[in-house]
């Protein structure tokens, strides 16, 4: 007996060890903001407790968002989240979306890169990007955790070193959560300076606005230890905290205005976009997102719970996601309702759409997207840029419209579901070397070495655009990888959806096609345009006529060789049968005919029905009066 | 469940109007004449004598030449929309789109001026007159229809069928000009098609029958003459 109740106390010890759950993990239910009046800590010494921060405290260190958040909130629970997770291979990838973009004029590149498998997609290694060079890059817009958490297990032993002198990028829950107008993700000082200057254990801290941090871990020696901030060279400048003495109350507590759901500024550091036109990025010629303007904001539809598995939005979503709610947050979760047990759309005063006159076929093979989503579609595609490729919102952005990576859209393609949608494309741009017909990009580096001979600065564009090429500059760089490639690989150039090699024999440059060519897109829904800009509105030419460009608009080709960029029409990307749907665009012009004739016909029948009846009537009428 | 409907549908009507030609069908000695010679070749003549049909009596009028272009149009576009509308459903198991819908759509406002067309030149020839009132009657009391010829017999069905077919032409007409209207919605667009699909599967049996019967009765004729 007693051995029997031991064990039950061990079992419940340990199932309670494995699952402690914290003050914060589950909500009350009420809906009204916590209020956050907390104790800043910082990073704890390995087995020991973290430490308070006061106002007078020396050195003044910056604070951990894990042991300050992590308090109360598990943080291994959240960091299993969608924004944390990429380089988690057991997280299912589900439907593509905006890869990381690698764009360097100086070697005529640009390639998409991701942690995430994405078909078309290299892996940052691939073309030998360490976590830290990642992080140097794209960090910028990173909310931490991740690639940022692993820089001590990079495969460059200088950087395993150099960790403990920057630190880890933690997840910086201050750059979703936090709701004063101070926070500062891109300022000159603030979040993503920090984190390209490598200063990761003090990014969350340089985004507070009680906090400033300056100086940089930039040519500090391996064994700097930022408890003891001392630097015998007085050239360097080691990062340094100062903190808003008024910011400290009762306790040296802090308070934070931490929102459970983001403002819309928080979303939009990361989530951005903008069209180019005439050269021009101005966000003022464009309105947002239909659903911002009426008053939603991101995280009404991207939810989640403290796992940070927030719903992404896409139709065939529940089918990836465990988020339990994933089904009733697409478009047509919140419009139609899932069709379930109870009736459950018109979410956030969601109008059902009547979408009259439209045959029911097209939601079988059209995205509700691809009526609803991007610009209106014109001519040519056009260029955008987005806070990610771009690093919009950061002191010191290019912000020319022609800075690459170059971006286009709206393109109408079909996507993974079989459907019609609409995406957003970039010929990736990129030289690598081809083995038993797989091609690998190569190091980048590397490339940056065989280019620089041929790509000089007097190549360079102002705006950060593309160099200008010829074919012989690019045959010079081919035959120069070529020398130093492995036998049996031969160099390649891939760009606007072309693979070009330097045949030694005829000694030029030739081109071919090759899937390693295809475009990188993926699907977009924001901006969302209202019904009455939805394709479709005026009538059914929108799209079905001999000039739409929702079926034969260009999709603009992108190269710095001239001669190369010769884009496509939409309907290769839409995979339609051009001569069927030519002719059915041009169709539609005797669709009036059609209704006329119809209409006219259904009268005489009426007509002659109703006189037939009549007399058949009169007839009976007189029958059943004897008089006939 | 349409398209198990429409084959459904289609086989019962086509055996039975099939059955009932063989078995209703005038003797082959009657039609062709007793001297004709290599009987073997009946059934090719049974064939040429049903295409001849189609080139109904024509009476050297602009009515009567009008008459006899627009039921040869009519047959034509009732095949090609047919075909169009029932394979892709029936045999494909998909939607009509592409270049069955752009033929089906073609055709379809031709049908539509034909069946008018028909609808005035033949109605008075298709009028159920008084002469029919006391066989209404006897239906309807359920007494005996009394004696008819086999053509009269034909002729009421022909008729029934031809004024069936005219009423099932209106929905099958307006369900497809409607829905090309912004009057609908998405859950209208569906009853319109549902409406559409089985007005014209009905329309398409009746046709059916009806030329089954416009087979016998001119068998019968050319027999009894």
């Amino acid at each position: 007996m007693s051995k029997a109740l031991l064990l039950v106390v061990v079992l419940v010890t340990g199932v309670a060890a494995g699952v402690e759950e914290k003050l914060g993990d589950t909500p009350d239910g009420s809906r009204s903001n916590f209020v956050h009046l907390i104790p800043l800590l910082s990073e704890p010494l390995p087995g020991k407790e973290p430490d308070q921060i006061h106002p007078d405290s020396d050195p003044m260190l910056p604070f951990s968002t894990k042991a300050t958040c992590g308090a109360c909130h598990s943080y291994d629970k959240i960091s299993a989240g969608w924004h944390f997770n990429a380089t988690d291979s057991n997280v299912n990838p589900g439907r593509n979306g905006q890869a990381w973009i690698y764009a360097d004029p100086t070697s005529a590149t640009q390639i998409p890169l991701s942690y995430r498998n994405w078909p078309g997609t290299f892996r940052p290694e691939q073309i030998g990007l360490t976590p830290v060079a990642f992080l140097q890059t794209f960090g910028r817009q990173m909310p931490g955790g991740a690639i940022g958490e692993m820089v001590d297990k990079s495969d460059n032993p200088e950087e395993v070193l150099k960790s403990e002198v920057t630190g880890k990028l933690e997840i910086n829950c201050l750059a979703c959560h936090d709701g004063n107008p101070g926070q500062d993700m891109g300022g000159g000082s603030g979040y993503s300076i920090n984190v390209m200057r490598g200063n990761y254990r003090w990014a969350a801290t340089a985004s507070c606005e009680f906090a400033y941090v300056t100086g940089s871990v930039k040519g500090l020696p391996n064994e700097y230890n930022f408890r003891a901030p001392y630097v015998s060279d007085s050239k360097l400048k080691p990062p340094a905290v100062a903190y808003r003495k008024e910011a400290f109350g009762h306790n040296d507590w802090v308070g934070f205005d931490i929102r459970l759901e983001p403002p819309k500024p928080r979303c939009y550091f990361c989530h951005s976009n903008v069209d180019v036109r005439d050269g021009k990025t101005e966000k003022w010629f464009t309105d947002e997102d239909v659903h911002l303007a009426a008053g939603l904001i991101c995280a009404d539809c991207h939810r989640n719970g403290l796992d940070h598995n927030i719903i992404r939005g896409y139709a065939s979503e529940p089918c990836n996601s465990t988020n339990p709610i994933a089904a009733n947050a697409s478009c047509e979760g919140c419009h139609i309702g899932t069709k379930g047990e109870k009736p459950d759309g018109g979410r956030f005063t969601a109008p059902t759409p009547k979408h009259a006159g439209i045959p029911t076929v097209h939601f079988d093979k059209l995205t509700c997207t691809a009526c609803h989503s991007g610009p209106w579609p014109a001519n040519e595609t056009i260029r955008t840029k987005t806070a990610r490729a771009h690093a919009l919102g950061i002191a010191g952005a290019n912000k020319s419209g022609d800075v690459l990576p170059h971006l286009l859209y709206p393109v109408f393609a079909r996507g993974q579901d079989g459907k019609i949608g609409v995406f957003k494309l970039f010929w990736p741009a990129y030289w690598a070397s081809m083995v038993d017909g797989n091609v690998v990009p190569l190091d980048i580096e590397t490339v940056k070495s065989a280019a620089s001979r041929t790509i000089t600065k007097a190549a360079f564009s102002k705006t950060g655009s593309w160099p200008d090429l010829a074919e012989e500059d690019v045959a010079k760089i081919l035959m120069t990888l070529d020398s130093k490639a492995a036998a049996g690989a031969k160099a390649v150039y891939i760009t606007s959806g072309k693979m070009y090699s330097f045949d030694i024999d005829a000694g030029k440059l030739i081109s071919a096609n090759n899937k390693a060519a295809a475009p990188y897109m993926w699907p977009i829904a924001h901006d969302v345009r209202p019904a009455a800009r939805s394709l479709g509105v005026r009538n059914c030419q929108d799209c079905h006529a001999i000039n739409s460009p929702f079926l034969f608009g260009l999709v603009s080709g992108d190269s710095p060789l001239k001669s190369a960029a010769a884009g496509a029409r939409m309907i290769k990307f839409e995979n339609l049968p051009k001569r069927a749907t030519e002719w059915f665009a041009w169709s539609f012009m005797f669709r009036p005919m059609f209704k006329i004739v119809s209409i006219l016909a259904s009268v005489v029948i009426i007509g002659v029905l109703a006189y037939y009846l009549l007399k058949a009537l009169g007839f009976a009428a007189r029958a059943f009066a004897g008089k006939d | 469940m349409f398209r198990s409907i429409a084959i459904t549908g289609f086989i019962a009507v086509i055996a039975g109007t099939i059955l009932h030609f063989a078995v209703s069908k005038p003797k082959f000695d009657d039609v062709f004449g007793k001297d004709r010679s290599l009987r073997i070749l009946d059934p090719l003549r049974l064939v040429v004598f049903l295409k001849t049909l189609l080139f109904v009596e024509q009476k050297w009028s602009l009515v009567g030449v009008l008459r006899k272009l627009v039921f040869l149009l009519a047959i034509l576009c009732f095949v090609v929309l047919v075909v169009t509308g029932f394979v892709p459903n029936i045999f494909l198991e998909k939607s009509i789109t592409g270049w069955w819908l752009m033929i089906h759509a073609t055709f379809a406002p031709i049908f539509a001026a034909c069946l008018a067309a028909l609808a005035v030149l033949w109605a008075d020839k298709n009028r159920l007159d008084k002469n029919y009132w006391p066989w209404w009657l006897n239906r309807a009391l359920l007494r005996q229809p009394g004696s008819t010829t086999p053509a009269e017999k034909y002729e009421l069905g022909l008729k029934i069928s031809f004024w069936t077919i005219l009423v099932l032409s209106l929905p099958m007409i307006l369900s497809a000009v409607l829905g090309t209207f912004a009057l609908f919605g998405t859950d209208g667009q569906r009853v319109l098609l549902q409406i559409h699909r089985y007005s014209t599967l009905l329309l398409s049996l009746f046709a059916i029958i009806y030329l089954e019967l416009a087979a016998l009765t001119e068998m019968n004729r050319t027999a009894s003459k």
